[in-house]
């Protein structure tokens, strides 16, 4: 197994558009327009429990969810909104879940953004970071014990989530397992409130891909069009049956951790780094530069994407909360095995 | 033919992986001609190409790969080498496979094997009984097989049921136990057995402590008493009716486990018993746990420490004279 | 045969490299034997002579089973004879010993001193040592008690076996199961009321005291009237006039409280159709003999038309019990349970009585008259003084 990490150079001149640049922006854009409702909402004291955006991932994570395809497995984690929307879930998803309605996918069990839909192959997170890898790991064994082809798995994770037990684990057993995995690492240099200098001691985090017999590439995640072209070369080399592979990301957080923290602690001088840059707004001045859409088009797409947003917050809006003594109050599914307890 | 503990196990898994192709065995040192480290897969590495993996020492990311794999429809066995190295995997147990059903309405069937119990000289690390940890929390089922029959058609059933099972089974029974032969039928999980018929006393247990238990049923009957011996054979659910029921017919209850004695089993059952069935007792209900200590390594402290039929008789005897 | 492995119970001999007679040395392997792992070999324990192998080939024996024997020294001997498997022992583990430089010992003493049995205070208060006692009743035996409608008076008879005598829910039903061999009837309401008044009321330390009371002047002072009082009814008067005088003995004790009376009210039995009934005269030291006979007669009606309700019976501290009219002389009847005193007349007799001014024995109707009390609330020496009162004022029925 030949194992070689390469590294994309950052350029200051923009790229030549990926035949995927537009498609992706509208989601960013979409993605942009429905977090910063939820904020407002989340300020308003309307939404429980909470809240947690991607702002500068958008472009890392909408790359993420364009490329996957039928029979591929998407898990995605708490930044990753503009993945999931690409990768097909339904806005009312994030608004029932966010608005407590009980119609939404975990009908009010679990919360804001460990919503998933396994059977329709995104899955739900759980809150303890790196679990998610290997669960994805299994559900490519299983396609491939089924005997199916052409499938891959996409598995998000941030420079913190890197550090745990479960994720070295299950970046060891995928590449044991040599299933067809891809995961996009985004270091966003600030875990909650904790700098990449005391969440990991190596040079560059994609060099322990070979560590683990994954092959890895870096990525400037602030340019919409370098994330087209590595995270979909990447899903490309999975699906032909190369090893797991390793895309790491640079952004800068560009929110709290949630959205009750403030984020005083990032240092201005963080802020002033190019990895700092709005990916939003480099895709749009990429789009003025290049002249790919004109100004009238723009305006529709966000209007077209508020509408989307409010349309989706305005039907959560009006639907019934869950109810305590109407919940069935089960958490296994064969009920002959219920505990009779009082 | 007499057949083991520990082989009814492997006969078990050779069936499940003859009959169901969604069967896989997934664990350390299971694969190869090894068989495992207690040879409970010997030879089905062989007989089953590809479906018996060997995985690295990854306790999380075996249990985590084997959600994964129930998730897209695959029935996987995770063979834990001891029950106490499962407590690397307690994240994935309890709060992914435990919560999914719940959270996700998609039921999770994976089946983990944890060898369990002590034996002589394995000490803190190789002797745990975790069944209470495992119960405790919700979306498991917990099942503690007491006898050869039981092993096989329990395993059997665990893999079988949609939701994720946690199956201990006893390292002292595998090879110290045996049957004349494997039933073809089993009784449902969720019913526990009466393994002897008794009015003076009821002793409700689990697992090894069973044997113990009749054994001291054998010698008081020697004193003109005599002991019912409940075996729960899954601790969760539990069989709160057919506990009750008994208490009912003795009026006293003696609650034997080998786990450690704060909370558990024992505590479980004499909690229901005394909140639906206080009526019934004629004497306050007792139990019988392990010493609040890590497990012995040294073999006269290994037995000082978990229940014996020695102890087990002391108790009764001083309940049967309350 | 060693422990060859977790969890081996037996292995079995597929070599044996020795003979007796063989010298053998300090951990020569003289056996292979095979368990379902691998094919092991077994060392001797020391060296010396192979004195005899006591298995076979191809059998299979349990772990711990004699092997064979070997011929050693003294010393040898002895030293490996204490090192052979024992069936595990129960040890009684020693203390470790605490650490100059730890403070632990002493508190880890306390813990465990407070955790026996024995002296055990739960928040500085004694908690019971076990439910063991003859007292102890379990929820099993209440339970069926509730069942059967029992009291603890009715398991007086069982002589428990379980610990401390107690009855347990054998005895029970074995003595349940005796009473169902002899006939029976279901009770009246009337008898199973007065049991039940009377347990209660048995549940206190009650106490009699008596004496005798000279009744020639009452009967001549009732002569004179119209209608003509009973003796009790004096006997009520006077009582009422003794606790009027005396408000201390009217008091009964409830937990440390003494709460006094706010009117003396005091009982009479009356005899009704089905049983006797109890009314009270309320401030009984106010009312007159000559109203406490028309009272009585009014009561009489009243019981004939089963009309005296509870209430009419509840709230008095004391009764007068006339059991001379059934020819009884004395007696120790059961104060009420809600009263602390209850006076009995007995029947009135001609004796003859030493006159010290005439030197001579003359006739007089005499009474023997009894007083059970609460001793809870009221001693002897009280009860008596009350009973003295109360004798002298019937002995002077002007004064009533």
């Amino acid at each position: 197994m030949l194992q070689t990490a390469q590294r994309q150079s950052k350029t200051k001149k923009p790229s030549p558009p990926h035949e995927r640049f537009l498609e992706a922006y509208r989601w960013m854009l979409l993605t942009r327009t429905l977090e910063e409702k939820l904020v407002s909402l989340y300020r308003g004291g309307l939404i429980t429990g909470g809240v947690y955006i991607g702002k500068g991932q958008e472009a890392v994570s909408a790359a993420c969810g364009l490329f996957l395809q039928k029979g591929d497995i998407f898990a995605p984690l708490i930044r990753d909104q503009a993945g999931r929307s690409a990768f097909g879930e339904p806005l009312l998803d994030v608004t029932r879940t966010y608005l407590g309605s009980r119609q939404g996918p975990m009908r009010g069990r679990d919360g804001n953004i460990h919503r998933g839909r396994p059977q329709q192959n995104q899955l739900a997170m759980v809150s303890h970071l790196g679990a998610m890898i290997s669960v994805t790991v299994g559900t490519l064994m299983a396609k491939r014990f089924k005997g199916e082809k052409d499938f891959i798995g996409l598995a998000c994770i941030g420079e913190g989530g890197m550090q745990t037990g479960a994720f070295h684990e299950g970046m060891n057993i995928a590449a044991v397992e040599q299933v067809p995995l891809v995961i996009v690492a985004t270091n966003n240099h600030y875990a909650y409130a904790t700098q990449n200098d005391r969440e990991f001691a190596c040079h560059d985090l994609v060099d322990r891909a070979i560590g683990y017999g994954f092959e890895g590439y870096s990525l400037d995640g602030t340019d919409l069009s370098a994330c087209l072209e590595v995270i979909g070369g990447a899903v490309k080399r999975a699906r032909a049956g190369r090893p797991p592979q390793l895309v790491v990301a640079s952004v800068l957080r560009l929110s709290g951790h949630g959205e009750h923290d403030d984020a005083s602690y990032v240092t201005e001088e963080i802020k002033r780094e190019p990895f700092a840059r709005d990916c939003l707004k480099v895709a749009e001045q990429t789009i003025a530069d290049l002249n790919l859409v004109d100004a009238k088009t723009l305006t529709e797409w966000r209007k077209e994407a508020v509408a989307k947003v409010d349309e989706a917050i305005a039907t959560a809006q009006k639907e019934a909360p869950p109810e305590g003594d109407k919940e069935d109050w089960c958490a296994i599914s064969v009920r002959d095995l219920v505990d009779s307890l009082q | 033919m007499s057949i083991t503990y520990l082989e009814a196990i492997r006969e078990a898994q050779a069936k499940l992986l003859r009959d169901d192709e969604r069967v896989f065995i997934y664990g350390q040192d299971v694969g190869g001609t090894f068989g495992g480290a207690f040879k409970a897969t010997k030879g089905l590495a062989k007989e089953f190409p590809g479906r018996v993996l060997n995985t690295p020492i990854s306790e999380d990311a075996m249990v985590g790969a084997a959600i994964g794999a129930a998730i897209e429809g695959m029935r996987p066995i995770v063979a834990m080498q001891f029950a106490d190295f499962s407590s690397i995997a307690l994240n994935q147990i309890l709060n992914n496979a435990g919560t999914h059903y719940w959270r996700t309405n998609v039921p999770v069937p994976i089946t983990v094997r944890l060898p369990s119990g002590g034996t002589k000289g394995s000490g803190p690390f190789h002797s745990q009984s975790m069944e209470s940890i495992y119960a405790h929390y919700p979306g498991l089922i917990v099942m503690t097989p007491a006898t050869v029959e039981d092993a096989y058609t329990m395993l059997i059933e665990a893999v079988a049921i949609d939701d994720p099972v946690v199956y201990c089974e006893h390292k002292y029974l595998y090879y110290h136990l045996k049957a004349d032969k494997l039933p073809t039928q089993g009784v449902p999980t969720g019913t526990a057995r009466i393994a002897r018929e008794g009015r003076d006393l009821t002793i409700v247990s689990y697992s090894a402590m069973v044997h113990e238990a009749l054994a001291v049923a054998e010698q008081l009957a020697g004193e003109g008493f005599e002991i019912e011996v409940v075996d729960l054979r899954s601790v969760k659910p539990l069989d709160t009716n057919t506990v009750l029921a008994s208490v009912a017919r003795t009026g006293r209850l003696l609650c034997v486990g080998e786990s450690f004695p704060w909370g558990g089993v024992t505590a479980e059952v004499i909690a229901r018993v005394a909140a639906e069935g206080f009526h019934l007792l004629d004497a306050a209900p007792q139990r019988l746990n392990a010493k609040d200590t890590p497990i012995p390594y040294h073999p006269n402290l290994w037995s000082a420490h978990r229940p014996n039929a020695k102890e087990i008789a002391r108790k009764a005897r001083a309940l049967l004279r309350e | 045969m060693p422990q060859l492995g977790e969890s081996i119970a037996e292995a079995t001999i597929v070599d044996i490299k020795v003979k007796p007679g063989d010298e053998i040395a300090d951990d020569q392997e003289i056996l292979d034997v095979e368990t379902n792992k691998a094919v092991m070999g077994v060392t001797t324990p020391c060296k010396g002579k192979i004195a005899q192998i006591t298995v076979q080939l191809k059998e299979t024996y349990p772990v711990g089973a004699v092997l064979g024997y070997v011929e050693a020294s003294e010393a040898d001997a002895a030293r490996f004879a204490k090192q052979a498997p024992s069936p595990a022992q129960r040890e009684v583990a020693e203390e470790i010993p605490a650490r100059a430089d730890q403070e632990v010992a002493p508190a880890r003493e306390k813990k465990v001193a407070a955790r026996d049995g024995d002296g055990a205070r739960a928040g500085g208060l004694p908690v019971p040592v076990t439910p063991k006692g003859a007292t102890f009743m379990s929820p099993r035996i209440r339970a069926r008690m509730a069942e059967l409608q029992l009291t603890t008076a009715d398991l007086a008879g069982i002589m428990g076996t379980g610990a401390g005598n107690r009855v347990t829910i054998k005895d029970l039903e074995n003595f349940l199961h005796k009473i169902e061999s002899q006939t029976a009837q279901d009770a009246s309401a009337i008898r199973t009321g007065v049991a039940d008044a009377m347990r209660r009321s048995w549940m206190r330390p009650l106490s009699t005291i008596g004496s005798s009371v000279n009744l020639d002047t009452v009967l001549q002072d009732r002569q004179s009237r119209d209608p003509k009082p009973g003796p009790g009814l004096y006997a009520l008067r006077a009582l009422a006039l003794a606790l009027a005088e005396t408000p201390g003995a009217a008091a009964k004790l409830i937990g440390n409280r003494v709460v006094q009376s706010t009117s003396i009210d005091v009982g009479i039995a009356v005899e009704a159709e089905d049983g006797i009934m109890v009314p009270v005269i309320r401030s009984a030291e106010k009312t007159s003999l000559a109203d406490l006979a028309t009272k009585y007669k009014e009561l009489i009606e009243l019981a004939r038309q089963r009309r005296i309700s509870p209430d009419m019976q509840a709230g008095g501290i004391a009764t007068v019990s006339n059991f001379g009219t059934f020819g009884m002389e004395w007696g120790t009847p059961i104060p009420l349970p809600d009263q602390t005193l209850l006076l009995g007349l007995g029947a009135g007799k001609k004796v003859p009585s030493w006159n010290e001014q005439k030197k001579e024995f003359v006739p007089r109707t005499e009474a023997q008259i009894t007083l059970s009390f609460d001793h809870r609330s009221i001693d002897g020496g009280g009860a008596g003084r009350l009973l003295k009162r109360v004798i002298e004022l019937l002995e002077t029925p002007k004064k009533l």
